[in-house]
C-alpha cells in the first residue's frame, strides 16, 4: 500500500497550511483507492476463486454469500454423500464428513440453485466434523458444502443432485393435518456407539420448516440447536435455514469420552418456542 | 425360453433397420445438425416400442417390459401388459406408460386378435407404467378398484410430469385417464368369461389382481416381481406380505408379475418375499444403529438378489421411502420441557 507519506512535499521550508495538507492526503487516498479499484480488489482482501468442479453458474456468488474470507480450496478429504437423484424432493438426503480434516472451526452447506441457497451452518466445537440432513430442493441443483479450518482456510466439496423439483414450495405435509401444532417439537431422539466406541446422536423433531414460499404459509422454522456437555460446555452448535427438512433429522458425532452421560439439547424455532431435553449416552460397549 | 410371437411383419417403412441400427440413426439424426430438415420428423417415427407379444397360457398373450428403470431407450417399456381372448371379445390388463406405447399395445392387439372389440381394461395399480396408456382406450370400458381409482386421480398428473421429464417425447400427447368403472365386487363376467377380483393393498393402497378363471392365469399387478427390484414409494411392508401369502393360497396355473417374465412356480411371490423381509430388516438394522440414509444406502446387497436387475438403484429408493417411517417407529419419544 502506498502511503500519503509518499506524496508529501519534504523539501519546503514553510511547512503547509492545514488545509492545504489535509487537501493532498485526500488526492492521495483517492488515488490510492482508484487504483486499488482498477486492480479488482485491494491486495490484503483479494483471494483466488478456484474454478468450481461442478461448474455451478452460481459459484462466485455462491462463494462470496457463504464462504467469507480465507482461502477456498476443493479437498477431497471433504466427503458430501448424497443421491445422485432426488427420489423426494422435500427429503434429499445428505451426509458430510469432514474427519480426515483436523481443527474444524466451522461446516457450512447451500443448494446453489434452491430460492433459499442456506441450508445450514455447524460449529463442532466439541465434535466430530460429520453431520447427516435432509434438505429440500427446488430444482436439480449443485449442493456445495464448505468446512473451514482454525487458519481460516474453507474445504469445499459438492455434489450436483438432480430433482423434479418444487421442494421449497410446496406446502410441509404437517398443514395436511389440523393438529399439527399440537406435535410441535415432539422429539425422537437415540445416542448409539458405533463399533469403535464412538457415540453417535440421531434426532427426529416434529416441526413443518415452512420456508415461506408456500401460498399462504408463513416462514417458520427451527432456527438453533445445541448440544451440549452436562458442564453446559458446547459440544454443536447448529443454524439451521429454511431449507432444511419437515421435522428435521439430524445426526451427529458428539466427543464424550468412553463412559456413560448425559448431553443437553435445546432448539429453538423463529417464533421463539424453545424445546430442551436431556439425552441419556451410554457406555462405550453397552450398545 | 419361451416362445415369442412378433407381429413385426408388417412394419411401416424403416423396418428394415435392426434396432439397434435405428437407434445409432435416432441418436445421429438427434445429435449431429447435418439432418435438421428431417432429424425430427425421422426421430419420431423411430421411437417404436416394437411390442412383442408372448403366449402365456391359451388365448393369453403377456407384453414383456425390460426389467430396467425408465430412460430415454426404453421408453418406459419397463412394465408388464397383457391381453386375453375371450368369446367375445378381449380383456386387457393394464396399458402401460404413455400414449404412444397404449397406441402401440392396442395394435399390437388388434394385429394379434384381429376383428374383436376390447370389452375391459383393467388397471392394476396407480403407478404411471402401468396407466398411462388408459388414452388408447374407450373411457367406458376402463376399470379398477375404488382405491386405484381414487390413487390415480390424485396422483396422476404429477406422475405425469415426472415421466416426461425422465422419458421426454416418448411421454407426447401423455395425459391421465382414471378408470370409469369402479368395481367392488370379488368377480365379473367379461365377454362370456368369468374373472375374479383380489382388491388388495401392500405394494400401493390398492391393488387389483385378477384371476382369469378358465386359464387360471394370476395377473398379480406389482405385488409380484420378478428378477427385478421390487419398488416401495407407496409400499406398507406388512401389508405386501398379507398380500403375497393370499396369493401364494390361490389356485393358479401361472403368475404374470407386474416386472419380469411370467411364472409357472411361484418364484415371483418368494422372490418378493425375501427381497421384502431382508429390505425391511437391514433398514430397521441401520436405522438403530444411528446410520444416515446416505449410509444406509451403501449396505451391502445378498448374493442371492445378484438376479435382480435394478436391485441397487431400487434399495436407495427405498431407504427414502422407508426410512422416515421407521425413525418415527425405532427412535424413543423424548420429553421436552417447553421455555
Amino acid at each position: 500500500m502506498h502511503t500519503p507519506r509518499s506524496t508529501r512535499p519534504s523539501t519546503t521550508v514553510a511547512a503547509p497550511r492545514p488545509e492545504t495538507l489535509s487537501r493532498v492526503v485526500t488526492f492521495a487516498l483517492l488515488v490510492v483507492l482508484a487504483l486499488a479499484s482498477a486492480l479488482g480488489a485491494a491486495p490484503a482482501v483479494a483471494r483466488e476463486l478456484p474454478a468450481d468442479p461442478l461448474r455451478s453458474v452460481m459459484w462466485k456468488s455462491m462463494a462470496e454469500r457463504f464462504l467469507p474470507d480465507g482461502e477456498i480450496v476443493f479437498d477431497e478429504r471433504v466427503r458430501v454423500l448424497a443421491p445422485l437423484s432426488a427420489e423426494d424432493q422435500v427429503n434429499v438426503p445428505v451426509t458430510v464428513d469432514a474427519t480426515a480434516l483436523d481443527d474444524v472451526t466451522e461446516i457450512v452447506a447451500f443448494a446453489d440453485l434452491n430460492p433459499i441457497p442456506l441450508v445450514l451452518r455447524a460449529r463442532p466445537e466439541g465434535a466430530a466434523p460429520f453431520l447427516g440432513f435432509r434438505l429440500k430442493l427446488q430444482q436439480s441443483s449443485p449442493v456445495h458444502v464448505g468446512v473451514r479450518t482454525g487458519d481460516g482456510t474453507w474445504h469445499v466439496a459438492g455434489v450436483i443432485i438432480d430433482a423434479a423439483g418444487g421442494g421449497c414450495t410446496a406446502p410441509a405435509m404437517a398443514h395436511g393435518t389440523s393438529d399439527w401444532m399440537s406435535t410441535l417439537g415432539e422429539t425422537r431422539a437415540q445416542v448409539r456407539r458405533g463399533v469403535d466406541g464412538e457415540a453417535r446422536m440421531s434426532l427426529r423433531i416434529r416441526h413443518p420448516m415452512d420456508t415461506g414460499l408456500a401460498s399462504g404459509i408463513p416462514v417458520f422454522y427451527l432456527e438453533e440447536l445445541t448440544v451440549r456437555d452436562a458442564d453446559g460446555e458446547t459440544l454443536m452448535a447448529l443454524s439451521l435455514y429454511e431449507p432444511v427438512s419437515e421435522n428435521p433429522t439430524l445426526t451427529l458425532k458428539p466427543r464424550v469420552g468412553t463412559g456413560s452421560g448425559t448431553l443437553e439439547v435445546s432448539t429453538r424455532d423463529t417464533e421463539g418456542n424453545v424445546f430442551a431435553f436431556p439425552l441419556e449416552v451410554p457406555a462405550a460397549g453397552d450398545s | 425360453m419361451r416362445r415369442r410371437v412378433p407381429h413385426t411383419a408388417k412394419r411401416a417403412p424403416g423396418g428394415r433397420f435392426s434396432a439397434g441400427r435405428r437407434r445409432t440413426l435416432a441418436l445421429g439424426l438427434g445429435c449431429g445438425c447435418a439432418a435438421c430438415g428431417f432429424g425430427g420428423a425421422a426421430r419420431a417415427r423411430l421411437l417404436d416400442y416394437e411390442l412383442a407379444a408372448s403366449e402365456i397360457a391359451t388365448n393369453s398373450w403377456a407384453v414383456l417390459g425390460a426389467t430396467e428403470w425408465f430412460d430415454e431407450t426404453n421408453g418406459g417399456n419397463i412394465v408388464n401388459a397383457a391381453f386375453i381372448e375371450v368369446p367375445d371379445g378381449v380383456v386387457v390388463i393394464d396399458t402401460g406408460p404413455s400414449r404412444r406405447y397404449g397406441e402401440a399395445f392396442r395394435a399390437l392387439i388388434e394385429r394379434t386378435v384381429p376383428g374383436k372389440p376390447i370389452l375391459r381394461v383393467y388397471n392394476t395399480h396407480h403407478h404411471p407404467d402401468h396407466f398411462l396408456g388408459n388414452q388408447a382406450f374407450d373411457p367406458a370400458t376402463i376399470a379398477s378398484s375404488p382405491g386405484v381409482i381414487a390413487n390415480i386421480v390424485a396422483e396422476g398428473d404429477a406422475f405425469a410430469d415426472n415421466m416426461y421429464r425422465l422419458l421426454g417425447d416418448w411421454m407426447r400427447g401423455t395425459a391421465p385417464v382414471a378408470p370409469t368403472l369402479a368395481l367392488e365386487s370379488a368377480a365379473e363376467e367379461v365377454g362370456g368369461r368369468g374373472f375374479t377380483l383380489h382388491h388388495l393393498a401392500g405394494h400401493t393402497s390398492a391393488d387389483l389382481v385378477v384371476r382369469d378363471e378358465e386359464t387360471g392365469v394370476l395377473y398379480a399387478g406389482d405385488l409380484a416381481f420378478l428378477y427385478r427390484a421390487p419398488t416401495t414409494p407407496h409400499a406398507d411392508i406388512p401389508v405386501w406380505r398379507d398380500a403375497l401369502a393370499s396369493l401364494a393360497a390361490l389356485d393358479r396355473s401361472t403368475i404374470l408379475p407386474g416386472h419380469g417374465p411370467d411364472d409357472r412356480s411361484g418364484e415371483s411371490l418368494e422372490q418378493t418375499g425375501d427381497w421384502l423381509d431382508w429390505l425391511d430388516g437391514t433398514l430397521r438394522d441401520a436405522v438403530d444403529e444411528g446410520l444416515t440414509m446416505n449410509e444406509a444406502m451403501l449396505q451391502p446387497i445378498p448374493d442371492r438378489f445378484a438376479a435382480l436387475g435394478v436391485a441397487r438403484t431400487e434399495f436407495e429408493r427405498s431407504v427414502v421411502h422407508l426410512y422416515p417411517a421407521l425413525e418415527d417407529a425405532l427412535f424413543p419419544r423424548v420429553e421436552t420441557i417447553e421455555r
